[in-house]
């Protein structure tokens, strides 16, 4: 297979049921028939009100939550075999690194599961720690650190093994407008260098200035999917599209 | 096993940057010092009942190293969330667990020897005997029997929500298999019918724990154990500890761990 | 900082335990000053008997070095053999020795276990009696009413270590924490007889007498067997110090409760002999 022919994200008629808590005969359906294609260089926004089924759809990427239907593949290799996971880096949305590490001790660990060799480790991770902006505190257990420093150390390891795709969720959440601009460059440079991002975000004017596609996601299900441009066709910007792709009407309106 | 290795290493590094192993180590030394200095009958060579006590310590201390380390390994890891950015590194399910045992049983080993090593110098300073080797034989089937609860603790802690639980049971279910392990089958043929077939099939199932309790030999007659059964036991013990990884590892590789 | 829930739990037994092991020699000072109700009467009320009986158990299987019957063992409601032992009963001893609790292994995980317990019956000797005493001192100090307590913990102190002081203290505290108890009087005079002090032997047997006779008129049952070691005693004492009449006083009150009056009897008829020799002689002259 060509890698620059194949999608490197391919998700198929993807459905996936929760049961309720507490009732096992009753589900929600978080991903309902969803059809997804990522190719290869491309950005790719992911986008979708609360509750839409986006962190759901990338738990079922990185092989965390079996597809209740459907098919995913990455690189074109199933998701439920963990050498799908080879060569993507991952931010997951809300995590608490071991708070009882340093930034650069848990880069260190990440390295180790990576297989990565000692010099090329020492390298990474001055490289990595600087990029994200954390040379002051990389020292310092991660207990002491802000949640957008800590922000910080999850993009810092998803960069450790120098990905080919990214799939970051929510990337500029709690970050302050220099964080951001820095994940902005960060996500442009590794375009720059062929690699495929694919990202979620609430952050519409983010998404319009650096995303080659955007797909939009509603209850579970695709409701849009195409180029910036193509989405917001007819509309003011994006956010004006998106709000009308997901039914949005102001309550304030008489 | 690099990545084993480096998953483990964070479970050791944890556990020496956590205050309970030194709490437990400084609370265990106190209490055998002001053993030793309480005067008996104005007799300064009695000696038994402060090995004794810091034996007793230093077997307590281990099990709540080991089970508190262990059971809340994988549900921090579920918490805080960092299992997905880990799961989503080239490394199996299986050997996240594999690393997690390996990490809380080394850590373990390292505080049992700080502790044997403490009472060696205790009991040596006012004995002046150093039987190494029954000092050795003791704590290496400690540090086995703690695999298996170690083992047994992990498959736990998929299972039950809190960690706290986990810890609970595990300690009684643990206390319990050391204080009644040998006597079952006696008290199967105390019991009526079918509570009879129930305790003797336990007998027969369960693990073994207190065979590798071996106070009784540092306290009273420093005699060494036989070294073959002490082989088998640790056989023993490797094959309980293979069981529960195992179990454990059915458990975990299917896992659905949004929920 | 997060910690469990087990670490506090363990520190507080820990510092009760340090507290209760520092406090337990001045508890006796406390309970000069409240009889019966001393520390630990005061901590584990009444339950402070079970633990007084561990206690001792304990010192019994520290006796044994560890080769001892568990609850769940048969024999081990007639283990009573620190008794024995300690009231010198050398065959008994042997005997005992031979018994295995243990028996055959039932099965193999028996038998494979047999391997990590102790399986050999020994006692302690030269010298490492001692290693039971902080048993005993619990046992005293949890209930001070175990009279047993007292008159172990002073046959080991005397006949094994040589610590006839600590040995009396011992005894003397038993007394106090019982004063009308004659059993802990005997084993006083006995002690004082083994140090020649035959004096102070004659007073506290007398002593014992009375309180066993002052227990007996109120009524209250108590060991005769007492009273027939303490009569004896005082029989053989005032023999050997030439109050003949006196002794068989003594072997006389003894005959009424002892089990072998006959015995007693040709004792009480050899001392008459010398009782009559000295008179005798100028008689027949
Ligand atoms: N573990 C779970 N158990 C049950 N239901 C779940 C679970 N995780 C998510 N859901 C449900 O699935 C749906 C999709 O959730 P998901 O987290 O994928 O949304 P999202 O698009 O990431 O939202 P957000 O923008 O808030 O992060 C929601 O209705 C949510 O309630
Ligand atoms: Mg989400």
């Amino acid at each position: 297979m060509d890698p620059e022919t194949t999608n490197v994200i391919e998700v198929k008629c993807l459905t996936v049921r929760y049961p309720k808590p507490g009732l096992k005969q009753v589900f929600v359906t978080a991903v309902n028939q969803l059809a997804l294609a990522v190719h290869h260089g491309e950005v790719f926004g992911f986008l979708g009100p609360n509750g839409a089924g986006k962190t759901t759809t990338m738990n079922v990427l990185l092989g965390f939550v079996p597809p209740t239907s459907g098919t995913a593949s990455l690189f074109g290799i199933d998701v439920r075999q963990p050498i799908a996971r080879q060569r993507i880096g991952y931010l997951p949305e809300l995590t608490y690194y071991y708070k009882f590490l340093t930034a650069e001790e848990l880069l260190r660990f990440y390295a180790k599961i990576f297989g990565l060799s000692r010099a090329e480790t020492d390298q990474r991770i001055a490289k990595l720690i600087k990029l994200v902006g954390l040379e002051h505190a990389s020292k310092r257990p991660i207990k002491s650190y802000s949640k957008g420093m800590q922000q910080r150390v999850g993009l810092a390891q998803a960069l450790i093994n120098n990905p080919d795709l990214l799939i970051l969720d929510e990337p500029t959440s709690g970050l302050d407008p220099l964080g951001r601009m820095k994940v902005r460059e960060i996500i442009q440079r590794l375009k720059d260098e062929g690699k495929t991002v694919f990202f979620s975000s609430h952050e519409l004017g983010e998404v319009e200035a650096i995303c080659d596609r955007v797909a939009i996601v509603h209850e579970g299900q695709l409701k849009a999917v195409g180029t910036v441009a193509e989405i917001s066709a007819g509309h003011a910007n994006l956010e004006r599209a998106f709000l009308e792709v997901v039914g949005y009407q102001s309550t304030c309106q008489p | 096993m690099n990545k084993i290795v480096a998953l483990a290493g964070v479970v050791i590094k944890e556990l020496y940057r956590r205050k309970d192993f030194y709490v437990l180590f400084v609370l265990t030394a106190l209490l055998t010092v002001a053993a030793g200095m309480v005067n008996f009958f104005n007799d300064d060579k009695i000696i038994r009942i402060v090995k004794d006590v810091c034996l007793m310590l230093i077997w307590v201390s281990a099990l709540i190293i080991a089970i508190v380390t262990t059971a809340r390994q994988i549900p921090a890891e579920r918490e805080a969330r960092t299992l997905f950015p880990l799961l989503a590194k080239p490394v199996s399910r299986g050997q996240v667990l594999a690393g997690k045992f390996l990490g809380c049983w080394l850590a373990t080993g390292v505080a049992l020897v700080v502790f044997y090593f403490f009472f060696a110098i205790i009991t040596g300073s006012r004995e002046h005997i150093w039987p190494w080797a029954v000092y050795f034989q003791a704590m290496w089937l400690q540090w086995f029997m703690l695999a298996i609860v170690i083992a047994m603790v992990l498959l736990g802690s998929l299972y039950f929500a809190a960690p706290s639980s986990t810890s609970t049971i595990s300690f009684i279910l643990v206390v319990g298999m050391l204080g009644l392990g040998s006597h079952l089958n006696t008290l199967a043929l105390q019991q009526p019918e079918p509570m009879q077939s129930l305790l003797a099939g336990i007998y027969f199932a369960m693990p073994h724990l207190e065979w590798f309790d071996l106070r009784d030999f540092v306290v009273y007659d420093q005699k060494l154990i036989a070294w073959p059964a002490f082989a088998l036991a640790t056989v023993y013990a490797v094959v309980w500890t293979g069981i529960f990884l195992l179990l454990a590892w059915f458990g975990f590789r299917r896992k659905n761990l949004s929920t | 900082m997060k910690t469990s829930p087990w670490i506090a739990l363990v520190s507080l037994l820990a510092l009760a335990f340090t507290v209760a092991t520092s406090l337990s020699s001045r508890a006796d000072i406390w309970s000069k000053r409240s009889k019966s109700n001393n520390f630990f009467g005061v901590i584990f009320g009444d339950g402070r008997k079970l633990f007084a009986n561990q206690f001792f158990t304990m010192a019994d299987v520290y006796f044994h070095s560890g080769y001892y019957p568990s609850i769940f063992d048969k024999n081990s409601a007639e283990q009573k053999e620190i008794i024995s032992a300690s009231h010198g009963a050398k065959e008994t001893e042997e005997d005992e020795k031979k018994e295995d609790f243990l028996g055959q292994p039932k099965d193999w995980i028996d038998a494979f276990g047999r391997h990590f317990r102790l399986t050999e019956h020994v006692h302690l000797e030269q010298g490492n009696e001692r290693e039971m005493l902080p048993w005993l001192r619990l046992a005293a100090d949890l209930d001070p009413q175990k009279i047993e307590t007292y008159t172990v913990g002073a046959f080991f102190l005397r006949e094994h270590l040589g610590k006839t002081n600590e040995a009396e203290a011992f005894l003397r505290e038993g007394f106090h924490n019982n004063p009308e108890n004659s059993e802990l009087l005997f084993e006083l005079g006995r002690l004082y007889q083994d140090s020649a002090d035959v004096t102070r032997a004659r007073n506290v047997w007398e002593l014992g007498v009375k309180k066993f006779l002052a227990l007996d008129d109120a009524g209250k049952k108590e060991n005769k067997l007492v009273f027939d070691q303490l009569a004896v005693n005082l029989g053989r004492l005032e023999d050997a110090a030439g109050n003949f009449d006196q002794a068989i006083k003594w072997l006389r009150a003894a005959q009424s409760v002892s089990p072998v009056p006959g015995e007693l009897q040709i004792q009480i008829d050899a001392i008459q002999k010398k009782l009559a020799a000295p008179a005798s002689v100028p008689a027949t002259k």
